[in-house]
């Protein structure tokens, strides 16, 4: 015979198990088989054969230019990127919060970008930076009557990369907008006018208000923002393929080419590796701050 | 009453539309290649898997004659960067999600070598012939041998015989004002370029900005000599043109290659230079900039796949209709003669995966689309796909519809002579990566990251460090394979 206790605990196991079954299938599992992956030579292209191979792949990764290059791209996208995001984000929030008749109109134009699927605004932002046809630099020649230069956007190495940087503000910018914009609206209205009540202005309540207690809502927006960033794919699959010569080919995309081109398996564990661990150290950061600015500890 | 500018817009509305639809007709059964069906399956599926768009087209064309032979058939279509990709993880993953599959034929040694595509030549011999053979002897013998055969064995069928020839406005190199100008400029006559040295002077000769003439007409916008192929993918591809043709071998018997050799710098310099007679953005050229450049007016010439100059005959895309000449890609001089070499990526060839359930049924729709209506499938705007014939060759009747029978011969003389300089892409396993290491440092030459010497160092690495991690023995074996082939053919001795 069993204690309540003990059923009580029996039952709440096998309640779980489903759940810790698909957990253990489908995350758990390749997880632990892509780490086995990373310590071996599977190269698919010649034989489905896997050999141990210790840590050769990690450190033909740390030897690889290509791929100190790809991350060097990545990390550029993911600082300048995401402080623009966030930056035009809060500007943005800042504004619709001001606005009372006409906001949800402006809200729905706003986010539409985010609504459409990055492979689309890849597309479209294709046709937009092409230089024969596209409207961009038809603009620039028309608006300076010549006499600017328009620069061949995807085709020139100095250019490439802020196009993909700029296709990608374009389209999460009204994300980090949208979490601004929740939390401007949660802080509640007493602060800010007993702030106004002790002669505080505009950009005192700003600036040591509304800031401070939007805090733990931008470090869940950065940290989502840097995530999704860091492994940008689609834009440049659909932008540049990577070139010109080797100036927007991310981290994601170098993976991907390893991959699912050259089915070099064990090394692109690895380097799939060598991204979680960098993700992961991220997330640490932004969850230690998150904490901090809750006033606890690390 | 009467408007005379409603009566000319309904005019031109109606012209536009009956242009295009006209060039727009799904083709019909010429009659030329005598055949029959197979047998009635009773309604089997086949699934087949091909780089999606226009090159799909001929199931569609022909679905009655699937129809009447008891198949349906299943299109899969997936883009044309991930046909490798999406083929080789079923294989792998042994899904059996396809029958028929087609594919670029440089993955015809990873597909074959591995085993997941079934020998044909069963299929071949069986009896009776206007049933079961595709007619191998007629298919071109650089198609036969190099893009359906592995070990000996015939693996695949050809359904695009891919090979790049160069095509040129003969309007303006026939215009007397533009000849005695380049002979006053060079002190030479003005031609279709010979040699690449002749290309960049030929190039740099029509390169002019808005507002200059061309041909006594003031242009409005820039016009550019020449483009290339500049984003990545496949400009390895218009170097190889050049670097073949100043006698660079890829690899010789022990896999030592010979690609950052001087001859090799020197076809890359060149290549290099061309690029400031081209338009900005031709770093980001891939196929279809390129075309469009092109049929679009703004290039004098352009080294590209067969297929364009049938984009060019067709009024509802080009503006250059029938202005159009088509010749041999130029070359370097070598023991004082010139050495044409016409890359052949990409083509396209068929195969029946090796874990289908219905494997005569696949094997009839491949030979269908093969052999029995490859003419009808070539010799249309409809489609992508290139003459691989020798009766494709012999028959311009059937291109005279689309571009008239004059320019029909030349189109088709142009591509036997470019066939006649054709040199193979790489299909030894691992062809994807090697074709991506000389890609990328070629790419990044032509951005101007590296000079053309450090390029080539830097793929030459890539291309040794590859052929160790799979396995220089093995990789050596495979490459004698191939070299076999391509004495087969007469490309080397």
């Amino acid at each position: 015979m069993f204690s309540s206790g003990v059923k009580q605990r029996q039952a709440a196991f096998f309640f779980a198990l489903p759940a810790l079954v698909l957990l253990l299938s489908v995350s758990i599992y390749p997880l632990l088989r892509t780490l086995g992956l990373a310590f071996s030579s599977l190269e698919l292209t010649i034989s489905p054969v896997e050999t141990f191979v210790g840590l050769n792949n990690f450190a033909k990764a740390f030897g690889d230019m290509r791929f100190w290059n790809a991350l060097r791209n990545t990390l550029i996208l993911v600082t300048v990127g995401v402080a623009i995001q966030f930056v035009l984000g809060t500007v943005l929030a800042v504004l619709l919060s001001e606005i009372r008749f006409t906001r949800m109109i402006w809200l729905i134009a706003l986010l539409l970008p985010v609504m459409i699927a990055p492979v689309v605004s890849g597309f479209q932002f294709r046709v937009i930076y092409n230089d024969t046809f596209g409207p961009l630099n038809y603009l620039i020649r028309a608006l300076s009557g010549g006499a600017v230069a328009a620069p061949p956007w995807l085709a020139d190495t100095r250019t490439a990369l802020l196009t993909i940087m700029i296709t990608d503000v374009w389209q999460w910018t009204p994300f980090m907008m949208l979490l601004m914009l929740a939390g401007l609206e949660s802080i509640p209205v007493e602060l800010t006018e007993a702030a106004q009540v002790d002669g505080a202005g505009y950009w005192d309540i700003f600036w040591r208000i509304k800031m401070p207690m939007l805090l733990p809502v931008i470090v869940i927006g950065l940290l989502i923002r840097v995530m999704d960033t860091f492994k940008t794919f689609d834009l440049v699959f659909l932008l540049t393929g990577g070139g010109p010569g080797s100036s927007t080919e991310t981290i994601a995309y170098y993976t991907y080419l390893n991959g699912f081109r050259f089915f070099s398996m064990g090394y692109t564990a690895a380097i799939a590796f060598i991204q979680l661990i960098i993700i992961i150290v991220i997330a640490r950061f932004f969850m230690i701050a998150q904490k901090r600015v809750r006033g606890g500890s690390a | 009453m009467f408007r005379p500018r409603i009566l000319f817009l309904l005019v031109a509305a109606f012209a536009v539309l009956a242009s295009s639809a006209l060039a727009q007709e799904p083709p019909s059964h010429l009659g030329v290649v005598d055949y029959q069906l197979c047998d009635n399956f009773g309604g089997v599926t086949v699934t087949v898997v091909g780089d999606a768009g226009h090159n799909l087209a001929p199931y569609e064309f022909w679905k009655d004659d699937f129809a009447a032979m008891g198949i349906n058939v299943e299109i899969v279509e997936v883009p044309f960067a991930d046909v490798y990709q999406v083929l080789k993880t079923e294989f792998v993953a042994g899904s059996g999600a396809f029958d028929v599959v087609t594919f670029y034929p440089s993955y015809i040694g990873d597909f074959a070598g591995n085993g997941y595509l079934l020998p044909l030549d069963d299929f071949i011999a069986r009896d009776p012939a206007a049933v079961w053979d595709p007619n191998m002897e007629d298919v071109l013998a650089p198609f036969r041998e190099l893009y359906n055969r592995w070990a000996n064995q015939t693996y695949a069928l050809t359904i695009d015989g891919d090979v790049l020839v160069m095509m040129y406005r003969q309007d303006l190199f026939e215009n007397e004002e533009e000849r005695a100008a380049f002979q006053a400029r060079y002190g030479r006559e003005l031609r279709p370029p010979e040699t690449w040295d002749e290309w960049l002077e030929v190039a740099e000769f029509f390169t002019r900005p808005a507002g200059a003439t061309l041909a006594g007409e003031t242009l409005t916008r820039p016009f550019y000599g020449t483009a290339e192929f500049g984003r990545r993918g496949f400009s390895y591809a218009w170097y190889l043109n050049r670097a073949a043709s100043n006698g660079v071998i890829l690899f010789d018997e022990l896999m030592e290659t010979d690609i950052n050799s001087p001859a090799a710098v020197a076809a890359l310099q060149n290549m290099i230079d061309t690029l400031q007679f081209a338009p900005p953005d031709v770093l980001n050229f891939g196929y279809d900039e390129l075309r469009d450049a092109f049929i679009g007016g703004q290039l004098a010439m352009v080294v590209q796949w067969t297929d364009v100059p049938k984009k060019a005959a067709d009024p509802s895309i080009s503006q250059i209709v029938g202005k159009v000449g088509v010749g041999r890609v130029p070359g370097f001089v070598v023991d004082g003669e010139v050495a044409h070499r016409s890359m052949m990526p990409v083509g396209r060839v068929v195969g029946i995966a090796a874990d289908t359930d219905v494997p005569e049924a696949a094997y009839c729709v491949a030979k269908h689309i093969a052999y029995n209506t490859s003419l009808e499938n070539v010799s249309t705007s409809l489609t992508g796909l290139d003459p691989y014939r020798a009766t494709h060759l012999t028959n311009p009747e059937a291109f005279a519809p689309l571009m008239g029978l004059e320019n029909a011969r030349a189109y088709l003389e142009g591509l036997q002579a470019a066939l006649a300089d054709g040199y193979p892409d790489l299909f030894i396993p691992g062809a994807a990566q090697y074709q991506d290491a000389l890609d990328l440092q070629i790419n990044r030459a032509l951005a101007g990251e590296v000079s053309a010497q450090e390029a080539l160092d830097a793929a030459a690495a890539a291309w040794n460090e590859i052929t160790d991690r799979l396995g220089r023995e093995t990789q050596i074996s495979f490459w004698r394979q191939a070299l076999e082939s391509y004495r087969a053919v007469g490309l080397i001795r």
